[in-house]
């Protein structure tokens, strides 16, 4: 305190050291408002370094010849040639179709029981707390112990589940629902959305832990049913958090061929063939980088514009 | 408009007794004050009458009818939430309407009604706003104007200033005030604030861990509390406690407090079985008055604190402190010795054993 007041007294010491000693500038730099660019630097290196430079060559690589077996004109920049490609290409545009169906019907299923479960679960029924948990541990298997598992559980000649449905005599014989192109991608979906409800579940778990309990209540007084209370306050409530986990739930199943690769790689025939997979396969069986980058980018822009359409038409943005 | 009793209501959560048999009369347009420190029971017997919370025990009955099993949004009552608890979706208008859309009233009539309440509440221009982007006292007044467009037959307040500024709690204190004279529905309304439950009440409930300590009308409340816990809840600054021995001197009877003696011609109290006995008396700081009177108190000035209006004097009186709320002219100088006349007739006597008033 006294010393402090002693040094703010003596007028400031000036000589040449001070001129260039660096922890003196660095000082009077921070106190200027180019100090808040510095300290953003690292980060914004770092973003550079891991987001921005691998989309860059994401894109770079889909206008370039890049085939790893074929390595004469390798890296030539071929204009839009494998986006030509594509346009003719009836897998593509197939692998497309796939894409939309196991999009629309994982998210959908997913949505729908993530939100009963956070539902039921938010009620703090007896025993609520342990259902949580059990609810949650699909999420935490990873996606080749949740495909291997399920697999094996559904497989034509071992499996529990066909043990189960000639019992109960739902089904006459062992079914192998991977084999057959009318249940291969139903099959899937079901083995998706149960690996990926509870995600729904522990996003809108938190979210309804956010809405007022005295909301309820008036509508109580006002009125409003269960039904009322959920469609006019509990999903506008809900609507910035079920946004945000739609968003990232598509890009998951868009961009992630892992479960797919386990459970059918695409079969039978190309029935659940997407475009993920089809990249994949395009980069690491045909070594083709260059279309499977191409493939990629649309995938990117497709995500974005959907991305955009969602925020826009969900008004999450208002209020 | 409707009468409300409540016979026998007790309220457990767990192991925990919340509520202890509770018992209230409310007359037809009646303004009832639930008035009572923080966590004594005032909200949950209030949601309780609006069903919102079972009781353990009792009856709830509105009008002529027992309302035990009905539920709230049959109760044709109306709440208005310390919180608010607008919908932050659903514009102004929707939000006053919503109730009235719930009953399935025809759109062209709930907008009259809408737009009715929002006249008597000075709120047209916000009709079309989100609760959002509306202060607090715009907020509060779509609360109210939610409770009042349905024409209930009760309405519930709970706390419902405690959220806005000083200035704004004494406008919409006055707000209220006029709207249940102009409406005459009756009112249940809970606070902790004393000033609200004096102001606003025809009858005045006092609670205190469950149990209601008194109730009556607030003149009632503050001139005979029945005890010392409503005795020094009600007033500001609080009731000064003052101990001593009750003797019989001549034809009068006198308070001993050490060396002091107050004389107390005029009590009201039938005090002949405590002759003898230490007593509590309660002396409220605006019965003191500066000179000579019948009864009177001689202490030194510990502390002088001039408010404006007035100004409280501090006297400590045999070690004890007592504050005079006194005019804004006097003003005695600290240490010096300062006899006061007390208004003796105001003064309560307590049993300091049980704290009830003797
Ligand atoms: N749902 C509940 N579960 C358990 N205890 C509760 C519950 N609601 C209120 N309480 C307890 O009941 C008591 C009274 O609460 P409340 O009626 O809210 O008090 P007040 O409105 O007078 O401040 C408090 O001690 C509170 O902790
Ligand atoms: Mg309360």
């Amino acid at each position: 305190m006294s010393r402090g007041r002693a040094m703010a007294a003596l007028p400031p010491p000036r000589s040449t050291w001070d001129a260039i000693n660096p922890l003196r500038l660095l000082g009077e730099l921070s106190e200027t408002r180019y100090w808040m660019y510095l300290l953003l630097l690292p980060s914004a290196l770092l973003i550079t370094a891991i987001v921005l430079f691998p989309t860059v060559y994401g894109f770079q690589l889909s206008f370039t010849e890049m085939r790893l077996n074929r390595p004469a004109g390798n890296g030539a920049f071929v204009g839009l040639k494998h986006y030509q490609r594509m346009l003719a290409d009836p897998i593509f545009w197939l692998s497309l179709r796939n894409t939309a169906v196991w999009v629309t019907f994982s998210i959908v299923i997913e949505f729908v029981v993530g939100l009963v479960a956070a539902l039921a679960l938010n009620r703090n029924l007896p025993g609520g707390k342990i259902l949580a948990v059990l609810i949650l541990v699909p999420y935490f298997l990873p996606n080749v112990v949740a495909g291997n598992m399920w697999a094996l559980m559904l497989d034509s000649r071992v499996g529990v589940i066909n043990d189960i449905l000639v019992r109960i005599g739902l089904l006459h014989e062992y079914k192998a629902w991977f084999a057959d192109p009318n249940t291969a991608m139903a099959t899937a979906i079901f083995v998706e959305a149960w690996h990926s409800f509870p995600f729904f579940t522990l996003l809108i778990m938190a979210g309804l832990k956010g809405i007022p309990a005295d909301l309820y209540k008036a509508a109580d007084i006002d009125g409003a049913g269960a039904f009322a209370q959920l469609r006019l306050i509990t999903l506008p409530m809900l609507r910035t958090i079920i946004a945000a986990a739609v968003i990232l739930r598509v890009i998951g199943l868009v961009n992630s061929p892992d479960l797919l690769l386990i459970l059918t790689q695409g079969g039978p025939g190309r029935s659940t063939q997407v475009l993920s997979l089809y990249a994949f396969q395009n980069a690491y069986s045909d070594f083709n980088f260059g279309y499977a980058g191409a493939l990629s980018v649309v995938m990117f822009v497709l995500l974005m514009l959907f991305a955009w359409a969602y925020i826009r038409l969900s008004k999450v943005n208002q209020d | 408009m409707a009468t409300l009793s409540i016979k026998g209501v007790r309220k457990s959560f767990g192991a925990v007794e919340v509520l202890k048999t509770i018992d209230i009369e409310l007359e037809d347009g009646g303004f009832l004050v639930l008035l009572g420190p923080s966590g004594c029971g005032k909200s949950t017997l209030l949601s309780i009458i609006a069903g919102l919370e079972p009781s353990s025990g009792g009856d709830v009955i509105i009008g002529e009818r027992n309302v035990n099993d009905v539920h709230p949004k049959d109760r044709n009552i109306a709440m208005v939430f310390q919180s608010y608890a607008l919908y932050p979706t659903m514009p102004v208008r929707r939000n006053i309407g919503f109730g009235l859309e719930m009953r399935k009233v025809p759109a062209a009539e709930r907008d009259a009604a809408v737009q009715r309440a929002a006249e008597l509440l000075q709120i047209e221009h916000l009709l079309d706003r989100k609760p959002g982007q509306l202060s607090g006292g715009q907020r509060q007044r779509v609360a109210m104007g939610r409770a009042i467009v349905r024409d209930p037959d009760l309405f519930l307040f709970d706390e419902p200033l405690s959220n806005l500024d000083a200035k704004l709690r004494v406008e919409m204190r006055t707000e209220i005030k006029r709207l249940h004279d102009r409406l005459g529905t009756s009112i249940v309304y809970v606070t902790h604030d004393q000033i609200e439950a004096m102001t606003l009440g025809t009858k005045v409930a006092v609670m205190k861990g469950g149990v209601i300590q008194q109730i009556a009308d607030p003149q009632t409340i503050y001139e005979k509390p029945a005890n010392m816990f409503v005795a020094g809840f009600i007033g500001s600054p609080t009731m000064n406690f003052l101990s001593g021995t009750l003797e019989r001197s001549g034809g009068t009877i006198v308070l001993r407090h050490g060396e002091a003696l107050l004389a107390l011609p005029g009590l009201e109290q039938d005090v002949g079985a405590h002759i003898g006995k230490s007593v509590v008396a309660g002396i409220r700081p605006e019965t003191f008055h500066p000179g000579e009177g019948q009864g009177t108190l001689t202490g030194t000035v510990d502390v002088v604190e001039p408010t404006g209006p007035d100004t409280m004097v501090i006297l400590s009186i045999g070690g004890q402190l007592l504050t005079a709320r006194l005019g804004s002219r006097d003003r005695p100088k600290l240490g010096d010795t300062m006899t006061l006349a007390v208004d003796t007739a105001a003064i309560n006597l307590f049993d300091p054993d049980t704290g009830d008033r003797i």
